[in-house]
């Protein structure tokens, strides 16, 4: 008896729902398109896809919710559940196929995690959905280098067609511009440690795999247990191993802060090194919960924006930025936030009446050649992966990362 | 409606009473529900039971393809399987199993291991079509990968079984928590344990992606934007489970079970094998788990470690117990609500809310604490379960003049 | 009884009953020892090779590191076992009572206003103060918790209250969330912890070891004279033995059961305040996994019985730190969780037995 009327309870629900999330007014005399995130809002991430979505409504309400003829309802969907406390596959799997029974949706920003990828690409390949991740930066999502397992990337993409592409160069870039980092700072023996996630342990073996470029001993590739409540242990071993330099492979939300809090305290004077998913101010400023300001001198740090003052598009965006959250030194997931929604509304504005068909999108996405953003300029080659192969190394300046130099590595593998 | 006498010391307090008030509408609602039952024909249950089953049958009928909801009704009878096998060791042997997850993850890397191309040097295909026929590494059916996984995970059940033998009570608790832990450890370290030729056992939280869709011989392979054959295949696999969770709680080992939970001292003397039986119960119940982590883990086409958390162990024992502890229909109902309340009420209802009155307010930032009331609620207000089982409902609500056909199981 | 002539195998479990758990337990320290003093381990890195050393001081630092470690799951396990002892529930939701601790603790810090730059008067004034409200405010909690999810279900099926524990844990790891965010965040060392108090033949003592033995020391012997030589301590041990003698002899068993709450919350929120101030670093999901090993702690030394929770807490502390360092952070999980099952087969009363009524 209940599980009937449990039944009919969720069936009320379901069609209430349907409409609750898209409640967007539409004009009645334009036609709309719907363009859908699917990001972990829930749990640890939220320190960084919180300004990512910031960065998605600013790009959105500078284009007054339009592109081209159509009228844009943007849903922002979680893949984080509170029993997970992290992204979680039922939701992820859920919000792509929600994605999937639109009919108008015609772009999906997502996922923010590498293993979630992994779910969504198959379905939304299967729909036909282009897909832009605005931080994947895992190398088997889209290529076969070393660093990616059997059978990837093929294996993501059933219907034998590509419909997936990020803005951000993958990792075997940014490992390179880690090691080159590393060496123009002096390090002679390096200790990796990295959170076993895929983006972490994939950033880590890359660092191993092309170490032999740039001539950098790295002695050690630990993988930690981002629940533990302190990493002393760890920090007397590297030291036992004589490092002199220490880079965390891995997110902030998986011990990073402690990590190097521990680190520097066996080595004072290691230089600390981190890739994106560190670069932020809950790492680097003690006042968002990261490292005391003693150690702010030691970091450096690599991310995939560049200097935003010199490049116009970047000053405007700070601006406006600033106007509408306040904020005058935002976050660079906030940054590729707001380049992941401005490529899909001009891409969707340059194919005019079209603008609406998946397929002319696609088509339309992987034909950019020259993009001038507030990435930089670029385009996308035919795995979908940006032509950027830059990454901007950033020091810590007032407890907030500052671009310091553009790195672009000339040698990775292949 | 409780057996407590008012002793002296226990002075009513403004929470005291505010509970018995609860309470007291509780039990006026049994009260009605119980008249109201009085006047329904003899074969109202069997009637109930068959529109439920046929209702469940068509179901998938009234939604599209790839709607949410049957997303999370599909997601909500994985843990109906899992709750049933949880109930198994826990409501019926009276075995408090805070490791179950570890079933789930062998389950899940069963599917994982024979569905995908993890094991990339070996050509195996046995019953596969399309991708998977062609793919490296091992490829059986999804009907072999089931009865695999029952096979290792009643194997597991029992070994973990074994050393909590001599053990008592909540010591099986800890001792049940620790396999799991160490499963889940292996899990996610799983990339250091290699198995020779670059070969490692799992690849922990990276995860093993892109498994094979299940393929029926004549029925084709299923596609991730039709759920709707999903659906089916763990109804089907629901009511085979149910079926046997029938018949077994009402043989004798069933009774040997229930009798051990009761009192192990009297069940021996009588002639109970205390070790056989008990092993039995995790073997079995460990099984019904490792069913549910192959479907599982065939539906997210993905098997990572991060999926295999203590909480989940929590989250099912908590939905057999919300439901009634040792009922079958409770074990059902509990995961069917908690199962509900955890992917659809929570992400999509509730956090649609605040959307509704337009508000900016970010809901999810309370689903834990949501989750967390809801539990405390229904427990306090219904200590025995939403559908508690024939034997503890008559102890609770102390109905002294039952008379034995009431005892007969076959009534529920 | 004439003795009986035991058989060897008989004789050999006897024995293995009675050493084999201490031989298992000294096991791993002992080789690692002798280990360091034959190969050696290296101990840095100069002039292009490798320092080597013979010494027990790795061994040395493992140990304090795993005392004072220990120490806070002790203070922890303590909560866990008085619960146990008095209404035989496993209270899943301690463990985020403590983490609750170390958020008002943090907190409290931020409102008293201190810093790193605080003198150390003011410094040990405002700690203590803290370690006060701490202690007021989880024990309240607890006893609030106690009130609300377990009292109701005094005489319900065994497990009804383990599940409003876990909807209480759930409530409080939310009201974490929503007080500090998702991510661990560090916090001011304001003790200066890894600042050294004193050597012992090379192996280096900081001051957060220090704290952490200084306050579980002295906060265990307050409760052991309470619970021997007082009313209300005698009253909790005589209601963990047998609550309906205890009722018939006149002891209010209800407010008895808040009391080992309210006890069992102090201590948690010492243990708060300490693991902030040893950490540095405070986050919301710190209670789930602190509860799991002090949990594992109490349960290893022998449920209901404080000292076992004790020696239980310390000795997992030492496990971890070992495990961590020759074995490798992402193993030692499964090291704690594999000596405990090792320890409940060959003794599955617990170290040091337990005391709860159905033992006494």
């Amino acid at each position: 008896m209940l599980v009937g009327a449990l039944v009919a309870l969720a069936g009320c629900g379901s069609s209430s729902n349907t409409t609750s999330s898209t409640t967007s007014t539409t004009s009645s005399s334009g036609k709309t398109v719907d363009i859908y995130s699917s990001l972990p809002l829930t749990g640890a991430s939220t320190a960084q896809t919180i300004p990512l979505v910031d960065g998605i409504k600013l790009a959105l309400s500078q284009a007054k919710d339009k592109a081209g003829p159509f009228t844009v309802n943007y849903t922002s969907l979680n893949d984080a559940t509170a029993a997970a406390g992290e992204w979680d596959p039922t939701q992820t799997g859920a919000d792509a196929r929600k994605a999937a029974a639109d009919p108008k949706s015609v772009y999906y920003i997502g996922e923010f995690n590498s293993g979630a990828s992994e779910i969504s690409i198959p379905i939304l390949n299967d729909a036909g959905i282009p897909q832009v991740s605005p931080a994947n930066t895992y190398v088997g999502l889209t290529t076969d280098l070393p660093g990616s397992a059997p059978g990837e990337p093929g294996k993501y993409y059933p219907t034998g067609k590509r419909t997936y592409l990020r803005i951000v160069p993958i990792d075997s870039i940014q490992a390179a511009a880690d090691l080159i980092a590393m060496k123009q700072a002096g390090c002679t023996r390096v200790a990796v440690a990295n959170d076993k996630e895929a983006y972490g342990a994939g950033l880590a073996k890359l660092l191993e795999l092309e170490k032999g470029y740039y001539g950098v001993d790295i002695v050690s590739n630990t993988g930690i247990d981002p629940k533990a409540p302190n990493f002393r242990s760890y920090a007397a071993t590297i030291k036992g191993e004589g490092a002199d330099c220490f880079e965390f492979s891995g997110i902030v939300s998986n011990g990073g802060v402690q990590i190097t809090k521990d680190v520097n305290a066996a080595l004072p004077k290691a230089k600390i090194f981190g890739p994106d998913g560190m670069c932020t101010s809950t790492w680097t400023d003690a006042k968002d919960g990261g490292v005391p300001a003693s150690i702010d001198p030691l970091i450096e740090c690599t991310v995939a924006t560049q200097n935003l003052s010199a490049y116009p598009g970047g000053k405007a965006f700070l601006a406006a930025y600033k106007a509408k959250y306040g904020v005058a030194n935002p976050d660079p997931y906030a940054i590729y936030g707001y380049e992941s929604m401005e490529l899909g509304l001009n891409t969707i504005a340059s194919l005019g009446a079209n603008g609406d068909n998946k397929a002319d999108i696609l088509k339309a996405l992987f034909a950019i050649k020259d993009r001038h953003s507030v990435l930089g300029t670029y385009g996308f080659d035919a795995n979908g992966d940006t032509t950027l192969k830059s990454y901007g190394l950033y020091k810590v300046s007032g407890g907030l990362p500052v671009f310091l130099k553009t790195i672009t590595p000339t040698k990775t593998v292949s | 409606m409780s057996t407590e006498v008012t002793r002296p010391d226990e002075q009513a307090d403004q929470i005291g009473k505010l509970i018995a008030r609860a309470r007291s509408l509780n039990v006026q609602l049994g009260q009605r529900l119980h008249a109201i039952e009085k006047r329904l024909p003899r074969w109202w249950r069997r009637a109930l039971t068959a529109a439920v089953i046929v209702g469940g049958t068509v179901l998938p009928l009234f939604f599209s393809q790839t709607s949410g909801f049957l997303a999370a009704t599909l997601i909500a009878l994985a843990y109906v399987v899992m709750a049933l096998g949880l109930n198994v060791v826990v409501g019926f042997a009276g075995l408090l199993d805070l490791g179950y997850v570890a079933f789930y993850a062998i389950g899940a890397y069963c599917m994982a291991w024979f569905g995908s191309d993890f094991f990339f040097k070996e050509h195996i295909h046995v019953l596969v079509s399309g991708i998977a026929a062609q793919e490296i590494g091992i490829h059986l059916n999804f009907v072999l990968i089931l009865i695999a996984a029952a096979i290792i995970c009643s194997a597991m059940g029992m070994l973990i079984g074994l050393p909590t033998l001599r053990l008592r009570g909540d010591y099986i608790a800890i001792v049940t928590l620790a396999f799991g832990e160490i499963i889940t450890v292996l899990a996610v370290n799983g990339t250091s344990i290699g198995l020779g030729g670059g070969q490692t056992l799992t690849n922990g939280a990276q995860g093993i992606s892109a498994l094979d869709e299940p393929y029926f011989p004549g029925l084709g392979s299923f596609n991730l934007l039709k759920l709707r054959p999903y659906y089916w295949l763990i109804y089907v696999i629901v009511l085979l489970v149910l079926f046997v969770n029938l018949r077994l709680r009402d043989s004798r080992l069933g009774r040997a079970w229930i009798a051990l939970r009761e009192d192990e001292v009297a069940a021996v003397s009588m002639g109970i094998p205390l070790v056989r039986t008990k092993l039995k119960a995790y073997s079995i119940g460990a099984a019904f788990g490792g069913i549910s982590g192959v479907f599982l883990g065939a539906y997210y086409t993905d098997v990572n470690s991060d999926y295999f958390q203590f909480t989940f162990s929590i989250f099912v024992l908590a939905m057999i117990i919300v439901g009634g502890l040792g009922s079958i229909w409770g074990a059902v109902v509990g995961a069917l609500l908690l199962s509900y309340i955890n992917y659809y009420l929570i992400p999509d209802v509730i956090n649609s809310i605040p959307h509704d009155f337009g508000l900016n307010f970010n809901l999810t930032t309370l689903s834990y604490g949501i989750f967390g009331f809801l539990l405390v609620l229904v427990m306090v207000l219904r200590p025995q379960g939403l559908v508690p089982e024939r034997r503890r409902r008559l102890e609770l609500t102390g109905a002294i003049a039952a008379d034995d056909s009431q005892l007969v199981e076959g009534q529920e | 009884m004439a003795a009986v002539a035991e058989r060897p195998l008989a004789l050999l479990r006897r024995y293995l009953g009675r050493w084999g758990l201490w031989v298992a337990l000294a096991a791993l320290p002992i080789y690692f020892g002798i280990h360091d003093l034959t190969h050696g381990y290296q101990a840095g890195f100069a002039h292009g090779h490798e320092v080597i050393r013979h010494d027990l001081s790795n061994l040395g630092f493992n140990l304090v590191e795993g005392l004072s470690n220990g120490a806070i799951w002790a203070l922890i396990a303590i909560g866990y076992t008085l619960v146990y002892g008095i209404i035989e529930l496993i209270n899943f939701a301690h463990g985020d009572v403590f983490m609750i601790g170390s958020l008002t603790a943090t907190g409290l810090w931020g409102t008293l206003g201190l810093g790193l730059a605080t003198g150390p008067v003011g410094l040990i004034a405002g700690l203590l103060l803290t370690l006060i409200v701490c202690m007021a405010v989880c024990g309240s909690l607890n006893v609030l918790i106690e009130r609300v999810g377990y009292r109701p279900l005094r005489n319900a099926p065994k497990l009804a209250p383990l599940i409003t524990a876990v909807g209480f844990s759930f409530i409080l790891q939310n009201v974490g969330l929503l007080w500090i965010g998702g991510n661990p965040i560090g916090v001011n060392d304001l003790i200066r912890e890894n600042d050294t108090v004193f050597h012992i033949s090379g192996v280096i003592v900081h001051r957060a070891d220090v704290l952490a033995l200084a306050v579980m020391i002295p906060l265990v012997i307050a409760l052991t004279w309470f619970l021997n030589n007082t009313r209300p301590g005698k009253a909790m041990r005589a209601t963990a033995q047998d609550p309906e003698a205890a009722r018939l002899m006149g002891i209010n068993v209800n407010s008895t059961i808040s009391l080992t709450f309210m006890i069992g919350g102090m201590l948690a929120g010492a243990a708060g305040l300490v693991y902030a101030l040893y950490e540095t670093n405070v986050w919301y999901f710190q209670g789930f996994e602190a509860g799991l090993i002090a949990f594992t702690a109490a349960v290893m030394g022998g449920i209901g019985n404080v000292r076992g929770a004790v020696l239980g807490g310390l000795l997992i502390g030492c496990i971890q730190e070992m495990s961590d360092s020759r074995l490798g952070p992402q193993w030692t999980e499964a090291v704690v969780f594999g000596y405990l099952i090792l320890v409940m087969v060959l003794r599955p009363r617990g170290l040091l037995g337990e005391e709860t009524r159905e033992a006494g």
